[in-house]
């Protein structure tokens, strides 16, 4: 992957802000008129959760929200260059998924590169920041990692393989209140 | 990223040590130690999670906070 691009995915998500384990938040961050374009995102994605549930009812929860992430992913996608790259696909991936979610590539201090070959897999690691779906489960008081969360699984998947053409898979690695870490596994 | 732990307030629980998924705590002398600050991805579980409200992180990325209630906000504003 091009250096100019992580830094400039990297600097996006540096800041100066100190973050107190006492601190309480009193404020819609950003401004709620700024939220039209994630309300958007919203109420599309859960048009497309009701549809899916008519079409698979009764079999699970995560199949039919990770179908329907996977449908709004191809859909949104299929409007966006094609290409090969894994490095632009997910520069494209970023530019639609804003407003609703972002994310940057990520490694361990431990790794030299962001594509890492481990036991036979391909991967790479994006650490969500900005999440709806986060967003709303905590609203709710709803447990992260479940069946809502595999709408973002899915929409990744679609829009990666609609970009690529490859197969994906998204494994989640932790959830957390202010960002979670996921597996890009490509095929 | 720079975390920094506040010696006094910490119990020496060693929650966050067992729930950073990237292994960046260790427990020494029964105080946490973020020996590996630069594997932290941000998520802020330990926060969650720490009882004696120990950590602070600096350098990290905020996530838009879209669940937060405006009214109960303003009520909180009147007491704090
Ligand atoms: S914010 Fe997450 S990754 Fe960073 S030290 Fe805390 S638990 Fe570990
Ligand atoms: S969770 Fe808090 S109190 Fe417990 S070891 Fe970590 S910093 Fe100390």
């Amino acid at each position: 992957m091009s250096a100019g691009y992580i830094d400039e995915m990297h600097e996006a998500f540096h800041s100066d802000l100190v973050y107190r384990a006492e601190d309480i938040p009193l404020d819609c961050s950003p401004k709620p008129k700024d939220l039209e374009q994630t309300l958007h995102g919203l109420m599309k994605l859960n048009g497309l959760v009701i549809r899916s549930l008519e079409e698979i009812a009764g079999r699970g929860a995560n199949a039919v929200t990770y179908r329907a992430g996977k449908k709004f992913g191809h859909e949104v996608a299929q409007y966006f260059q094609k290409r090969e790259d894994v490095e632009g696909a997910l520069h494209e991936l970023s530019d639609l998924l804003r407003g609703q979610y972002s994310f940057e590539v990520w490694k361990p201090e431990d790794k030299e590169k962001f594509i890492i070959e481990e036991n036979g897999e391909t991967f790479i690691y994006l650490v969500f920041h900005d999440c709806i779906v986060r967003q709303t489960l905590r609203r709710n008081g709803l447990d992260q990692g479940g069946p809502l969360c595999q709408t973002l699984f899915g929409y990744v998947v679609g829009a990666v393989e609609e970009i690529t053409g490859r197969k994906a898979k998204l494994e989640i690695v932790h959830t957390g209140p202010n960002a979670c870490l996921k597996k890009l596994i490509l095929k | 990223m720079e975390i920094h732990v506040d010696k006094d307030a910490c119990v020496g629980c060693g929650l966050c040590v067992k729930d950073c998924p990237m292994h960046v705590y260790e427990l020494q002398e029964n105080v946490s130690v973020a020996v590996r600050p630069n594997n932290c991805m941000g998520c802020l579980s330990c926060h969650e999670i720490c009882p004696a409200q120990a950590l602070e992180h600096r350098g990290i990325y905020g996530a838009r906070r879209h669940y937060i209630d405006i009214k109960v906000c303003e009520m909180l504003r009147k007491v704090i």
